[in-house]
C-alpha cells in the first residue's frame, strides 16, 4: 500500500484513539476509591464492583438483558435464514422489494421507533413486558441480521442443495447438511451482531419497560438522570466488557470483513 | 439403433431408464423458454442435447431433474408420469456444470452422501464407495478434500457421486466446459467407456456439436426452444434438416440466392452466379420462384482444381484462389467466387501443395451435395448473434 | 438462484414469519398515525396546530435539524482520516477496526456517561483546567448544545468510519496506481480519485448520521438537559412524564416527515455530486 501523507496519518491516530476515549475514562473511574465520581481518580478500589455484584437489582437487570438478547438473536437469525432461502431459492423477483421493506426500519429516527413501537404494544396489551422489549428488538435488528445471512446464502452455489437432492435428500436434510455449514459464519454474524445491538439498545428499549422488566442500559440511563454514583461507571464496564467480548468472538468464529463490505457486490 | 427419436409424438418403451418428453412448454412471464418439444429417449443410450446457449436445452435438463415444472405438457421417466414428483424422488442422476461437490466433504464422503440419505449399511456404503471411486479412476484419493483435486479429478468425483446411486438415467450438465482440449478428449473417452459398461441413460447437454458427435448415440439438435432434428450424429451432418441445424454441425459454405425457376430442377440466381440443382437439393420445403434460398455445400464437398479441368457432371464455377493453408493431411482454401469466397477442404496431393495466392481456378462439386434451405428465422438467427 | 422454481405452500411459510415481523412493523407506524390524529374518539389536528403556533416549539425543531446537520457533517469530518488510516493499514486494519467495532456497539448510554464524566462541572475538562490555572469557574460545557453536539458526534462517529472504509475499500487497488503512472501526484490522485469514488459512502454516513442525530432522545437528554430540547426529548417526555401518546405520536410524525424530506434532499445533492461517475 501507499503512503499517506504524516498529517493525515497523525489525524487519523488521534480521531480513532479518541473514539474510546470516553469508554476508557469510564473504566478508569469505575475504580474510584472515594463517594462521587472523579477522573483521574484520587483513590482506588473495588468497592464499586462490590456493590455492583451485590445489587439485586443490577444483576437482574443482567440477566434480563442477556436473555432478551438471546432469545431476539435466535428469533431474528431464524426468520432471517427462513427469509433469504426463500427468497434467493424460489422468488428471486421479490428480492428488492423484500430488502426494501426489510432495510426500512433503519431510515426511521429511533424516536419515532421507540413511539409506534410502544402505541403498537398497548394495542397488544404487553407493554411492560419482556415480549414487548424482544418484539421491539426484533424489528429493530432485523436489517443486521438478514443483511449477513442473505450475503452468505447468495455465495453458496444453488446447485450445491440441487445436487444434495438428486442424491435423494429431502430440502430439509439436504440445508442442515450442506447450506448450515456452508453459512456458518453468515449465521454466527448474524446471531452475535444482533445479539450485542440487543443487549445494548436503549432508546427504543425505553419506552417499553415496567415495573417488573428493565435491561441493563435502560436501567443505567434511569440512574443517570437520578444520580451520578460511582457504581454506574463499574456497571457500565461491565456492559462494556460483555460487548467486547461479544464482538471478539465474532472476530474469531466470523471474523470483522463483513462490516467492511459494500451491499452491492 | 433401437432410439426413435422425431419430432412428432412417439413414445419409447417405457423400459427402465426411458424418458418421454410429450409436448412440454416452459415460460416464465411472457417469455417462453421451450414450446411444445416432443422427445422420446430410450434406455441406455447416450443422448445428447445440442444447441447454442439459449435454445433450451438446459431448461429441459431441468425439468426432466425436476427442479421446474412444465408450464404445459408432461414427462415420463421409466413409462410413469412425474409430474408433481420432486427431484428427490426421481430415479435419477445428475452432474452440474459447474460439479456442485460439497467442498466441507472428503472425495469418499462426497460419494457416500447418497449412500447415506439411502441408509445403506456403513460396510455396504464403504464397498460400493471404494467400488466407484475406482471405476472413475480415482483410487487411494478417497480421503483428499475437494479443494486438493485438479479440475479432471473434480470431474470424477462428480460422476462417481452420482452414479454410485445407480440412477436409471444420469443428467450431465455441460459438465466438461470448464476443462482444456486435451483433459476434454481423455474425459469424453472416459465417460463413453463408463456408459458402455453400465448401461445407464446419459443425457448430455453440450453447446460444443464435437463432443456431441463423438460421444452420442443420438443428437437432439435445439434452437429456439423447439426441438430441430434428432438422429445419429451421421445423419444429422449429412441430412440436415433446416439451414440451422446446417450450420450448427460442422463448416458450411453458405451461398445466398434467389429461386428465378423451380420444377425437376432449381434454378438459382446466388452470389456466385446461376446454378441449376437436382429439385431434392431443397428439403423441407417446395420453393417457389421468387423465394430467397441459402445454398449450403459442405467445405469438403468442394474440389478445387485448374481453369481447364473437365466438369465430368459436377457443377462448376470460374474462382480465384484468395489463400491456401496446408496442414498435414488436410489441405484447406479460400476460393472468390461471384461475390462470396467459399471454403473448400481436400486432401493434400502433390501439386495443390503450393498454389499461388490470386492464381484462377474452377471449383467443382457434385449437385447432389449441395442443399438449398430457407433462411434462417429471424429469432433462429439470433442464435448465432447474426443481424435479421 | 435461477428463478421458477416450484413454490408450494409448505415452501411459502418460510416467508411467513418475516412478513408478520415486517408487517408489524408497519402496522406500528400505522398506530403512528392513528393516534396523532385522533383524540377522544374524534379526528384532531390538535396537536399539529400547536407545533405549527408554538415559536418555543419551532426551536425545538430548528435546534434538532441545525444540530443535526452540524453533527453529520462534524462526524464525517473526523471519521475521513480514520477511514483513510484504515483503508491503509492493511496488516493492521483487523485490529484498529476492532477500536471503530468496540466504540460503535457499546451503548450509547454508557459512551454518553463517559462525556458526563468528561464535561461536567466537576469533570475531567473542568477539573484539569482549573489544576492548569487557565479558568477560575468551571465552564460550562454541558446541559447546552456544546454539549449534545460533542456527545452525538462521538456516538456516530463510528458508524461513518465504517460506511466511508467500505467505499474506500471498494476502489479496485490499480485505479490509484494508474493514476499515480499518469503522472498524478499523490494529493492530485487522492482529489480526483479516491476522493470521488469514496463519495457514495460518505453520502450514505451524512444520511444514517442525520438519522440517528435527528432522532436522538438519550445523548440530548443526557447531556443537554432539560431545558435544551431535542424533538426526541421532547417525545420522550410526552410520553414517560405527560403519557400525552397522542402528542408524542403527532410529534413523532413531524419528525419522520422532516427527515424523509431531509433524506430527498440528500440523495439529491448526491446525485449531483456522483454525476458523470458510474
Amino acid at each position: 500500500m501507499q503512503k499517506m501523507s504524516p498529517l493525515t496519518r497523525t489525524l487519523g491516530i488521534c480521531f480513532l484513539f479518541l473514539l474510546p476515549a470516553p469508554i476508557f475514562i469510564v473504566f478508569v473511574a469505575s475504580f474510584n476509591g472515594s463517594a462521587y465520581i472523579q477522573f483521574p481518580p484520587e483513590s482506588y478500589s473495588f468497592r464499586w464492583y462490590v456493590e455492583a455484584l451485590t445489587d439485586a437489582r443490577w444483576a437482574r437487570a443482567v440477566g434480563t438483558s442477556l436473555w432478551i438478547a438471546a432469545v431476539t438473536a435466535s428469533l431474528v437469525t431464524v426468520i432471517s435464514f427462513l427469509a433469504a432461502y426463500f427468497t434467493l431459492r424460489y422468488a428471486p423477483r421479490i428480492n428488492t422489494a423484500l430488502e426494501l421493506a426489510i432495510f426500512s426500519p433503519l431510515f426511521f429516527p429511533h424516536a419515532c421507533m421507540g413511539v409506534a413501537t410502544v402505541a403498537l404494544m398497548a394495542n397488544f396489551g404487553i407493554v411492560g413486558t419482556p415480549w414487548a422489549i424482544i418484539l421491539a428488538h426484533m424489528m429493530v435488528v432485523i436489517p443486521f441480521s438478514y443483511r449477513p445471512i442473505h450475503i452468505a446464502l447468495r455465495s453458496v452455489d444453488p446447485d450445491l442443495i440441487r445436487a444434495a437432492e438428486v442424491m435423494g435428500a429431502s430440502e430439509l436434510r439436504a440445508l442442515k447438511d450442506i447450506i448450515l455449514p456452508m453459512c456458518r459464519s453468515g449465521i454466527l454474524t448474524s446471531l452475535l451482531f444482533s445479539g450485542i445491538i440487543s443487549f445494548d439498545e436503549v432508546t427504543v428499549t425505553m419506552f417499553l419497560i415496567g415495573p417488573d422488566v428493565t435491561t441493563l442500559t435502560v436501567q443505567i440511563f434511569t440512574f443517570i438522570q437520578d444520580d451520578a454514583s460511582p457504581v454506574l461507571a463499574a456497571i457500565s464496564t461491565i456492559s462494556v466488557v460483555l460487548t467486547f467480548i461479544a464482538i471478539i468472538l465474532l472476530e474469531r468464529v466470523a471474523g470483522l470483513s463483513f462490516f467492511v463490505q459494500r451491499s452491492g457486490s | 439403433m433401437n432410439v426413435h427419436l422425431s419430432s412428432t409424438i412417439q413414445t419409447s418403451d417405457g423400459a427402465d431408464g426411458s424418458i418421454d418428453v410429450n409436448a412440454v412448454s416452459k415460460s416464465y412471464g411472457s417469455v417462453e423458454v421451450l414450446s411444445s418439444v416432443n422427445l422420446a429417449i430410450a434406455a441406455g443410450t447416450f443422448v445428447t442435447l445440442l444447441g447454442p446457449s439459449g435454445c433450451g436445452k438446459t431448461t429441459l435438463l431441468r425439468l426432466i431433474a425436476g427442479f421446474i415444472e412444465p408450464t404445459q405438457g408432461h414427462i415420463q421417466i421409466n413409462g410413469v408420469d412425474v409430474s408433481g414428483v420432486p427431484t428427490q424422488k426421481r430415479p435419477i442422476g445428475m452432474v452440474f456444470q459447474n460439479l456442485a461437490l460439497f467442498p466441507h466433504f472428503s472425495v469418499a464422503e462426497n460419494i457416500a452422501y447418497g449412500l447415506k440419505i439411502k441408509k445403506v449399511a456403513a460396510d455396504e456404503i464403504d464397498r460400493r464407495v471404494a467400488r466407484f471411486i475406482g471405476l472413475v479412476g480415482l483410487d487411494g484419493m478417497g480421503d483428499r478434500r475437494i479443494s486438493q483435486l485438479s479440475g479432471g479429478q473434480k470431474q470424477r468425483v462428480a460422476l462417481a457421486r452420482s452414479l454410485v446411486l445407480e440412477p436409471s438415467i444420469l443428467l450431465l450438465d455441460e459438465p466438461l466446459s470448464a476443462l482444456d482440449m486435451q483433459l476434454r478428449r481423455q474425459l469424453q473417452i472416459a465417460l463413453k467407456d463408463i456408459q458402455r459398461k453400465l448401461k445407464t441413460t446419459f443425457v448430455f447437454v453440450t453447446h460444443d456439436q464435437e463432443e456431441a458427435t463423438i460421444l452420442s448415440d443420438t443428437v437432439v439438435v435445439m434452437g429456439d426452444g423447439k426441438v430441430q432434428q434428432v438422429g445419429t450424429p451421421q445423419d444429422i451432418y449429412s441430412n440436415p434438416n433446416n439451414l440451422f441445424v446446417s450450420k450448427f454441425i460442422g463448416e458450411l459454405n453458405e451461398i445466398k440466392g434467389r429461386v428465378t425457376a423451380s420444377g425437376r430442377d432449381l434454378t438459382l440466381e446466388t452470389e456466385v452466379g446461376p446454378l441449376t440443382l437436382p429439385a431434392s437439393a431443397a428439403q423441407g420445403f417446395t420453393p417457389r420462384a421468387g423465394d430467397e434460398v441459402v445454398v449450403c455445400l459442405r467445405p469438403e464437398h468442394l474440389h478445387v482444381a485448374a481453369p481447364d479441368a473437365p466438369a465430368n457432371g459436377s457443377v462448376a464455377l470460374a474462382g480465384q484462389i484468395t489463400d491456401c493453408l496446408v496442414s498435414g493431411p488436410l489441405t484447406h482454401m479460400g476460393i472468390q467466387t461471384g461475390r462470396t469466397i467459399l471454403s473448400s477442404v481436400m486432401m493434400t496431393q502433390a501439386g495443390n501443395a503450393a498454389l499461388p495466392s490470386a492464381s484462377p481456378c474452377k471449383v467443382l462439386f457434385d449437385p447432389a451435395h449441395a442443399r438449398v434451405f430457407a433462411p434462417l428465422s429471424d429469432r433462429l438467427a439470433k442464435a448465432f448473434g447474426e443481424q435479421p | 438462484m435461477n428463478s421458477g422454481e416450484r413454490v408450494t405452500f409448505g415452501k411459502f411459510l418460510m416467508l411467513l414469519p418475516m412478513l408478520i415481523l415486517l408487517a408489524m412493523f408497519f402496522t406500528s407506524v400505522v398506530t403512528l398515525f392513528s393516534n396523532a390524529f385522533v383524540e377522544r374518539g374524534g379526528f384532531s389536528f390538535k396537536y399539529f396546530q400547536q407545533i405549527i403556533d408554538r415559536p418555543d416549539y419551532h426551536v425545538v425543531f430548528y435546534r434538532t435539524v441545525l444540530s443535526s446537520i452540524l453533527v453529520a457533517i462534524l462526524a464525517v469530518l473526523f471519521s475521513y482520516p480514520i477511514a483513510l488510516l484504515l483503508w491503509r493499514a492493511n496488516t493492521w486494519r483487523n485490529m484498529l477496526l476492532i477500536v471503530v467495532l468496540v466504540p460503535w456497539l457499546v451503548s450509547l448510554v454508557v459512551r454518553t456517561y463517559g462525556w458526563i464524566i468528561i464535561l461536567g462541572p466537576k469533570g475531567f475538562i473542568n477539573a484539569f483546567l482549573g489544576w492548569l490555572g487557565v479558568i477560575e469557574t468551571p465552564l460550562k460545557l454541558m446541559f447546552n448544545d456544546i454539549g449534545i453536539i460533542i456527545g452525538l458526534t462521538h456516538v456516530l462517529v463510528p458508524f461513518a468510519v465504517i460506511s466511508i472504509l467500505s467505499s474506500l475499500l471498494s476502489i479496485e487497488e490499480n485505479l490509484e496506481e494508474a493514476s499515480r503512472v499518469l503522472g498524478a501526484s499523490s494529493l492530485e490522485t487522492f482529489r480526483r480519485v479516491v476522493f470521488p469514488l469514496s463519495l457514495p459512502g460518505v453520502f450514505t454516513a451524512l444520511m444514517v448520521l442525520y438519522l440517528g442525530s435527528v432522532g436522538a432522545i438519550v445523548t440530548p437528554l443526557l447531556l443537554g438537559g432539560i431545558t435544551e430540547k431535542f424533538v426526541g426529548t421532547q417525545i420522550h417526555s410526552e410520553v414517560m412524564s405527560s403519557f400525552n401518546m397522542s402528542k408524542a405520536a403527532a410529534w413523532s410524525l413531524c419528525l419522520l416527515a422532516l427527515s424523509f424530506v431531509s433524506l430527498v434532499i440528500i440523495k439529491l445533492i448526491e446525485r449531483r455530486a456522483l454525476r458523470g461517475q458510474e
